[in-house]
């Protein structure tokens, strides 16, 4: 009987909390953002399953497709500008190739032949919906396996950090005394240990997996700024009158603060976690980007790659290679934020509207 | 208030002392000998690997070597770097870190003003069109993938419109013949930066307390022709008119990582005003400010601006720390030769001593910069200060 009426609380209270969530524009916004890449971290093993995909050709690692692609063989001159050719950057054009780069690889050629070669990477087409990269990848694919690195990390990350947080910051505001203090200090030295750096040390003498940095992320999120926070929300609850009723009705300690404290301190601690998956997210990419991951495919990676193999100053004429990765990173944590704000509002009522 | 800051200073250093023993440890940590790559060296001379197994005891027990890390970390031996062999890492350290810390408070300085700025405007104009789109535009460079922003920026500024160098502290070309060397030039520079922005903050608490908006603006302007006149004859006179050429070679190329350092860096601030002027907005007394009549502007600006500038003030203590770890970032992409770069290069190349050092600095810096802010979020906020007092 009494099951069946929590039962009914909670279901009442995840419908409101919903309607007023289902207001804020920002927050839905964000959520529609973070379940499209959900869906597109679920869907590559899908279409793997159902050999929609073919894994030689479409694996993010491993897979290989070239696009053949035939050319007119062309003589490019010395002197620009000319009448075809305005610089020098003008030729060959996309669909001709220079003489004289074939006959440095030793094929034999005439001006005006048709060559037929490979194209890598090759442009957005109706098989490679975001085109290849230089090693005739498939790009939608390396973005699917990295939202599915993005999830795996940020997810665990936040658990990890905010599970931490949230019993040491209701540990702290009711125990107080030395617990307190140590926990504070703690936090401190957490904050101002520089975390780039620090994970640049870690990374030059451990192989860093995903699920190693997730869990020294969480860690070092969970000790850090967001205990203080949660230890002074943790504070006002405990001052209220419902936790003197259950200590006067004889609660032992452990019980006031499991079933009394920590579930009014929850909303904050699941707000912290949203926001803690933006920077997990973000971190994984900037470590990959430097190359100090040992993981095989992730966006980070994907902006390396083409930054070391050049493609970054080639502007848009390569855009597949670059805009896709940059942009997957910065709309999940962007999405992630965005439904902090949106929770933010719901917990926070002070920020309503009316 | 003195005994706070006592306090504080005490914790503080049994803090710093924690942070140099976890460093160290954290280096020990790093399987098999660590210092083995000094054996591999072709470039170091027995003497100096004499003298870093001594620096460092490394034939000692572990005690004793993280006593002699923090006796040596007190002296500022540390040993030499291994791929820069005769120089030692605090003489890189001091070349680099005036460098670091130049691009960054001047990014620091200017990204909060911005982001308060536009913060405010965004909680007065609540539901206009503008404010959507701003707000929009602040998540995207809050969230957004900074080291491929950074490049994007590279590429269009730098590339694109060649408007800016590709990076780089210099164009070696022009210092061929330069009878000065860089860092003098770029001590100059600092202090030069320094002396101006301690005038120009000078011109704004002098002008704070003009009651009337217009009048005040008008002192600011004045004030500000003053200071850009003082510059001008600063700069074309005496020994500053030779080293004009080289000091701005080097100003053009902080152009471009500044902006966008603090393109990125404003939003954090921006979107923070913004909740707290909002929270601000819904109290009583400005209320009472509008029924007795206030102009607009100074309800903004004198009434809900001034309380929601504490909290913003808290986080970009915090943000400090951050900004630091982001000079790692900006300085590898614009090629900066600062301490970040200096952090990644030891540790990709496995130069101990050298990482060692710069983490321990990154620390110390990290660590100043959180007492000072403590120290005046405690003056700021008379809660605390009158709480400190009894």
């Amino acid at each position: 009987m009494e099951n069946q009426n929590v039962d009914r609380d909670v279901k009442a209270a995840i419908k409101k909390n919903w309607r007023l969530f289902k207001q804020s524009k920002i927050g839905i916004t964000g959520l529609v953002i973070v379940i499209f890449f959900g869906f597109l971290a679920i869907l590559q093993p899908l279409l793997f399953l159902t050999n929609i995909w073919d894994e030689a050709t479409y694996h993010p690692v491993v897979g290989y497709d070239a696009e053949k692609i035939s050319r007119t063989v062309v003589e490019c001159p010395d002197q620009y500008p000319t009448k075809e050719y305005p610089t020098r950057e003008d030729c060959p054009r996309v669909d001709e190739v220079n003489i004289r780069y074939l006959k440095a690889f030793g094929i034999e050629a005439e001006v005006g032949d048709s060559y037929e070669s490979n194209v890598q990477p090759a442009p957005p087409s109706s098989r490679h919906l975001l085109g290849t990269d230089s090693l005739g990848r498939d790009i939608f694919s390396q973005i699917m396996e990295g939202s599915q690195v993005a999830f795996l990390l940020g997810l665990i990350s936040a658990i990890i950090g905010v599970g931490i947080s949230t019993l040491l910051g209701t540990a702290a505001a009711f125990y107080g005394g030395k617990l307190d203090t140590y926990l504070m200090r703690q936090s401190d030295l957490v904050l101002m240990l520089p975390t780039l750096p620090f994970l640049f040390i870690i990374s030059a003498f451990a192989e860093l997996k995903v699920w190693h940095l997730a869990i020294v992320l969480g860690t070092l999120g969970g000790l850090g700024g967001t205990v203080i926070t949660i230890k002074s929300q943790a504070l006002q609850v405990k001052v209220k009158p419902f936790v003197d009723s259950a200590r006067i009705t004889g609660g032992s300690k452990r019980r006031i603060m499991f079933s009394h404290i920590l579930p009014n301190v929850a909303p904050l601690a699941l707000l912290y976690m949203v926001f803690s998956v933006t920077g997990a997210i973000a971190s994984e990419s900037v470590l990959s980007f430097l190359g100090l991951l040992n993981i095989d495919m992730s966006w980070g990676i994907m902006i390396y790659l083409s930054q070391t193999e050049g493609f970054i100053f080639t502007g848009l004429k390569y855009w597949w290679l670059i805009i896709p990765a940059g942009l997957a990173v910065t709309l999940l944590a962007g999405g992630f934020y965005l439904v902090g704000r949106g929770l933010d509002d719901v917990f926070n009522p002070r920020l309503r509207r009316r | 208030m003195l005994v706070y800051t006592i306090k504080r200073f005490f914790e503080m250093v049994i803090v710093f002392f924690l942070f140099l023993v976890i460093s160290y440890l954290l280096f020990n940590a790093i399987p098999g000998n660590a210092f083995s790559s000094l054996l591999l060296n072709p470039l170091l001379p027995p003497e100096a690997y004499q003298k870093t197994i001594e620096a460092f005891g490394l034939d000692k027990p572990l005690f004793e070597r993280v006593q002699l890390y923090i006796i040596n970390f007190f002296k500022g031996d540390f040993g030499y770097s291994y791929t820069y062999y005769p120089r030692t890492p605090i003489d890189l350290i001091a070349e680099r870190l005036p460098r670091t810390l130049m691009l960054f408070s001047i990014v620091n300085v200017v990204a909060f003003y911005t982001g308060f700025l536009v913060g405010k405007i965004l909680a007065w104009r609540r539901g206009s069109k503008s404010e959507t789109w701003i707000t929009i535009g602040s998540v995207f460079s809050y969230t957004v993938f900074y080291p491929w922003f950074a490049l994007m920026m590279l590429w269009f500024f730098g590339y694109k419109m060649d408007w800016f160098p590709l990076g780089k502290f210099l164009v070696p070309e022009k210092w061929y013949d330069s009878p000065y060397a860089s860092d003098e030039i770029f001590y100059t520079l600092i202090l030069f930066t320094t002396i101006s922005s301690f005038l120009l903050f000078l011109v704004f608490i002098f002008t704070r307390n003009i009651e009337s908006l217009q009048k005040r603006r008008n002192a600011r302007l004045f004030g500000l022709i003053i200071l850009a006149s003082l510059a001008t004859m600063y700069w074309t006179n005496g020994e500053a008119a030779l080293k004009r050429f080289y000091a701005a070679d080097i100003a053009y190329h902080m152009i471009l990582p500044t902006f966008t350092v603090t393109l990125v860096a404003f939003a954090g601030t921006a979107l923070l005003t913004r909740t707290t002027m909002m929270e601000v907005l819904k109290d009583d007394y400005i209320l009472t400010a509008r029924a007795k009549g206030l102009s607009q502007k100074r309800i903004r600006d004198r009434h809900a601006a001034r309380t929601a500038l504490l909290p913003v003030v808290t986080s970009f203590i915090f943000t400090i720390i951050t900004i630091i770890d982001g000079s790692v970032l900006t300085e590898s992409i614009f090629s900066w030769p600062g301490m970040g770069q200096l952090i990644l290069e030891a540790v990709v190349q496995e130069d101990i001593p050298l990482a060692m050092a710069t983490f321990s600095f990154i620390g110390i810096l990290a660590l100043i910069a959180h007492f000072i802010a403590d120290i005046s979020y405690a003056f700021l906020d008379p809660r605390i200060r009158i709480k400190a007092e009894n």
